[in-house]
């Protein structure tokens, strides 16, 4: 046995637990999460074992797309102290590997969503796993401050893609859906960046926040919240949605945007004191879980 | 070094195993989709 692999923890196989960990499970629930809800309000609904292989597709799309981010990303995680102990910064594994692994489960899930939901689902699911990697990952992330607005159409597919799944075609609902997801993840990741701030400019990554400084970015968050509430409100409106969603859509969105205004006004630029900041990442995801789970609640149970 | 051949044994051996079970689900998967898909086309 050669004495480099006792200081090389990479040249051993990798551990399954960090081959996981490179499909960002944490993240996954909120994908797999949306493209449930939008397969479950789509108008007819696939047999089951269609409609689980259809999510767990999204899900391994979505797996294929955490770990391609952390093979081109690993040496700008080893710069920030959040990402430092994955497992290709921390060198428990070596980036061919998650690089083979990330394009091999990108692959099998679009084969499997064409083979087992229909081809323009699986044609969707290859664009949102291209777009995520090639626009977001590679292109814009390290190159504009607008990274995440352009890229946040990424994370907006998964109701898009459960719903052509379910009926093989696209509508003005599932459209809005991926509306809704688009502009919540600028007031989203903008909330995140304002506190995890040092570590973005510690790794070069030109986010908002260190590119155009705070008070700009908490504006921001703002103005971005506004277009999010009226597009999250949209469903009820265009007739799309009943009573029951548009009242609560409309409370939920309510409370982003008076979180939104509380970090807006908010002046602190130590993240110890960004508790408003802080308060409005936790209630955004809390706050696109409850407007899906309503939405379905409001199709099923309401009708 | 017994213990990085241990270690290397032990990781191969898990992965094997999580591959058969993973394998395994897939070949049920599918045969489910096949009987699903032909019920569609009934």
């Amino acid at each position: 046995m050669p004495a480099i692999e006792l200081t090389n923890p990479a040249a051993l196989p990798a551990d399954w637990r960090d081959i996981l960990a490179l499909t960002k499970p944490r993240v996954m629930y909120l994908v797999v999460f949306t493209g449930l809800c939008g397969l479950l309000v789509a108008p007819m609904m696939p047999p089951a074992v269609l409609g689980f292989t259809a999510i767990l597709c999204i899900a391994l799309g979505a797996g294929a797309c955490g770990a391609l981010n952390q093979w081109y990303e690993a040496d700008i995680d080893a710069k920030m102290r959040r990402t430092a102990n994955r497992p290709l910064p921390s060198g428990r594994m070596d980036r061919q590997s998650a690089m083979h692994f990330g394009v091999g489960l990108g692959f099998f899930s679009v084969l499997l969503m064409g083979l087992a939901a229909n081809w323009l689902a699986a044609l969707l699911l290859a664009v949102s796993i291209l777009f995520y990697v090639l626009v977001y990952t590679v292109w814009l992330k390290p190159r504009t401050a607008q990274n995440i607005v352009i890229g946040g159409a990424a994370g907006a597919f998964p109701p898009l893609i459960g719903w052509v799944a379910a009926t093989g075609h696209v509508s003005a609902l599932p459209l809005l859906l991926f509306a809704i997801i688009f502009l919540w993840t600028p007031p989203h990741f903008w909330a995140l960046s304002l506190f995890v701030r040092s570590d973005y400019a510690a790794a070069g990554i030109p986010m908002l926040p260190v590119v155009a400084g705070v008070s700009t970015t908490r504006r921001q968050i703002f103005l971005y919240s506004l277009p999010m509430a009226a597009a999250a409100i949209a469903p009820w409106p265009a007739g799309l949605a009943g009573r029951a969603y548009g009242v609560s859509a409309t409370v939920l969105s309510a409370v982003f945007l008076v979180l939104a205004a509380r970090v807006m006004t908010n002046r602190a630029t130590d993240p110890a004191q960004m508790a408003p900041e802080k308060k409005l990442f936790a209630y955004s995801v809390f706050y696109l879980f409850a407007l899906f789970a309503v939405l379905v609640a409001d199709s099923w149970l309401v009708g | 070094m017994p213990k990085i051949e241990d270690e290397i044994v032990r990781r191969q051996r898990e992965r094997a195993r999580i591959m058969g079970w993973l394998l395994g689900a897939f070949v049920i998967l599918i045969f489910f989709i096949t009987i699903a898909k032909t019920r569609m086309n009934w």
